[in-house]
């Protein structure tokens, strides 16, 4: 039966060729479309994990000037302190206090301003960076508020230094420093990159920037990404009690990666969903490709049907036949689209930079409907041929 | 009733085929179109038995009923003990499978389809392997004197040819009727009377031979006649 159909397929080259790109574009788009709705999920999924998954960012909350409410942030109610309390907390893996000021850097005959950060040695590990060349500054260049810098890869770039320059002075408001490491690139996110910066031991920034005891920013990494929530409400808490606020009126804020994370994988998975949804449509007009062919084929064939039956074969082997044929197209153009929506999607994911995301249940799901859309359109023509009146179709010419 | 005449060396058993007041109306709309009225035939195991009649005497339909390709209204028809008159499609099928060997007019061989695949066709039916069924589609071929043609396409063979492969794939059931509707009608008559003493040497090994025709010559080489005029046995 089989057999059968290979050979009528083959008969009629062009036609059945045509019918299948019908077949091979629908397919092809489902399974391009749907991969690069991952592959874009997975590239925004992956450069949020790049900011630390388990982050949570403490932020002082606004400045009151008598009846005036300043903007987030303006506040100075952050300290040390805090930060050092936090850091006690169970569930807490790390924490780092921020402090940050605008800065003129000058190397050799290099120069750049940007964003001076005053951290603890818990900055990489809160904020997932990796270092590329040299070290991160330990806690007795803190403890000793030793004038050591660590620069970000675009600031690194822009000085045009390199891992030769580890051990060099650089300058940094007119104040010299020692490099000591530069931070591996990880991508921006958003207007402000996180590889444009130089970093140096807190209190040396209080010491020459920005004095005082206030903090601009708590990072904190949270030792169990499950306990997010959990966190949180303990830091509230404790940082209320060290304030004295009441809950209505919290004169800090904390910002969680892990909400920010969902929302954008939802809003990815979305985005496939719709992208596949649209491409579902040429694959429904594959679909009906098929039928209008086989149509016409059963109404070509119709004096083949009438001779078959005449030499015993009952409706259901000419609705095998013809199912058969209609599967076979299908199929074919399943496979053969299946293999030029990979390509497609590998082609825009290499282009855009995002992980090449190889889904099987993708593969299996558009084998699937691919048969479907055989069966579904194959059936109404096989029908047709295998209710034929045998006297009837005889004498059709 | 009339009582048709038989050879008498054939009068043992049971009929092959056994129609009793058979009738067949066609309704097209409001109008009734009787074809055959009340039709009695008896066709004994090893006959060559012609049906002949002018075009409209019912003789198609008669045929028709008697290939299994339809009911007849009213009537019973058995062929081969079974009585088919109440059969459905599927049923219908399977005694065209089993029972029935046609060879027709135009011969109705599938297109773009060599000989070997064409003969071997009726044995798909049958659910006959493949290997098998092009093994005992040789045989048929061969004994009518195709078995150089056997990877022929039927548009690569002349009339007389393809005549014979339709013969050819009417045996290849080994079924205990032949049903010949007009087989020599396309043919040139030296084409014609090979293939009518093909029939007659079936015949002579015992098949059971119904030819359906309109012209006397052909009909007057079978053992019996059965005249139709306007849808009912006139001799």
């Amino acid at each position: 039966m089989f057999r059968l159909a290979l050979s009528r397929l083959g008969t009629s080259r062009l036609r059945t060729a045509l019918t299948m790109l019908g077949v091979i574009i629908g397919v092809a788009s489902v399974v391009a479309l749907v991969g690069v709705g991952q592959g874009a999920t997975g590239g925004i999924t992956a450069r949020l994990q790049g900011l630390g998954t388990n982050l949570l960012t403490i932020s002082p909350g606004a400045a009151r000037t008598g009846f005036t409410r300043g903007a987030a942030g303006s506040s100075n109610t952050l300290t040390q302190e805090d930060a050092t309390a936090l850091a006690a907390l169970s569930g807490i893996a790390a924490v780092e206090p921020e402090v940050s000021s605008s800065g003129f850097v000058v190397a050799g005959s290099q120069n750049t301003t940007t964003t001076v950060l005053g951290t603890t040695p818990a900055y990489p590990e809160v904020r997932a960076f990796t270092i590329a060349d040299g070290t991160f500054f330990n806690q007795a260049s803190v403890d000793h508020s030793l004038r050591v810098v660590v620069l970000g890869a675009t600031t690194a770039t822009d000085l045009g230094l390199t891992s030769s320059a580890i051990g060099q002075t650089i300058t940094i408001g007119g104040v010299p420093f020692q490099l000591v490491g530069i931070l591996q690139a990880k991508g921006s996110t958003g207007p402000v990159s996180q590889d444009d910066q130089a970093i140096i031991p807190i209190t040396t920034a209080r010491a020459y920037f920005s004095g005082g005891d206030k903090v601009r920013t708590i990072g904190v990494s949270v030792a169990d990404a499950n306990q997010i929530e959990l966190a949180k409400a303990t830091i509230t808490t404790t940082l209320q009690a060290r304030h004295g606020v009441t809950a209505s009126a919290l004169d800090f804020s904390i910002a969680d990666q892990a909400q920010l994370l969902s929302t954008f994988s939802s809003v990815g998975a979305t985005l496939a969903l719709l992208l596949g949804g649209i491409a579902s449509i040429s694959l429904l007009v594959g679909g009906i490709g098929i039928m209008n062919i086989m149509l016409v084929s059963v109404r070509e064939r119709t004096r083949e049907i009438g001779i078959r039956k005449a030499i015993g074969a009952r409706g259901r082997d000419i609705l095998a036949q013809f199912l058969i044929e209609a599967l076979t197209i299908s199929l074919i153009g399943g496979i053969i689209g299946i293999a030029v929506g990979l390509t497609i999607s590998v082609l825009i994911s290499t282009v855009a930079g995002w992980a090449i995301v190889f889904s099987p249940v993708t593969i299996l799901l558009a084998v699937f409907f691919s048969l479907a859309v055989g069966v579904i359109f194959g059936v109404l023509p096989a029908r047709q041929a295998a209710r034929l009146d045998p006297i009837v179709a005889l004498r059709y010419e | 009733m009339t009582a048709v005449p038989l050879a008498p060396e054939l009068l043992v058993g049971t009929p092959l085929i056994e129609l009793r007041g058979v009738t067949r109306v066609y309704s097209t709309g409001r109008l009734e179109v009787p074809a055959l009225r009340g039709v009695d035939v008896d066709v004994w195991p090893g006959e060559f038995v012609a049906i002949i009649g002018h075009s409209g005497s019912g003789k198609t339909t008669l045929m028709n009923i008697i290939g299994c390709l339809d009911r007849p209204t009213d009537g019973t028809y058995r062929i081969a003990g079974e009585d088919v008159s109440s059969f459905d499609d599927d049923g219908l099928a399977r005694i065209r499978s089993r029972t029935i060997g046609f060879v027709f007019q135009n011969y109705n061989l599938l297109p773009r389809t060599s000989a070997l695949e064409n003969v071997a066709t009726p044995l798909l039916y049958q659910g006959v392997g493949r290997r098998e069924r092009l093994e005992r589609a040789k045989a048929p071929l061969e004994r009518l004197g195709l078995g150089d043609r056997l990877t022929h396409e039927p548009s690569e063979l002349s009339g007389g040819q393809q005549q014979r492969v339709a013969i050819a794939r009417a045996l290849v059931t080994e079924p205990a009727l032949i049903l010949a509707d007009e087989p020599t009608g396309n043919l040139d008559t030296a084409s014609g009377e090979e293939v009518m003493a093909i029939l007659h040497e079936l015949n002579d090994e015992g098949r059971t031979i119904v030819l359906i025709t309109h012209e006397a010559e052909v009909a007057a080489k079978a053992q019996r006649q059965i005249h139709v005029r306007d849808g009912m046995i006139v001799s």
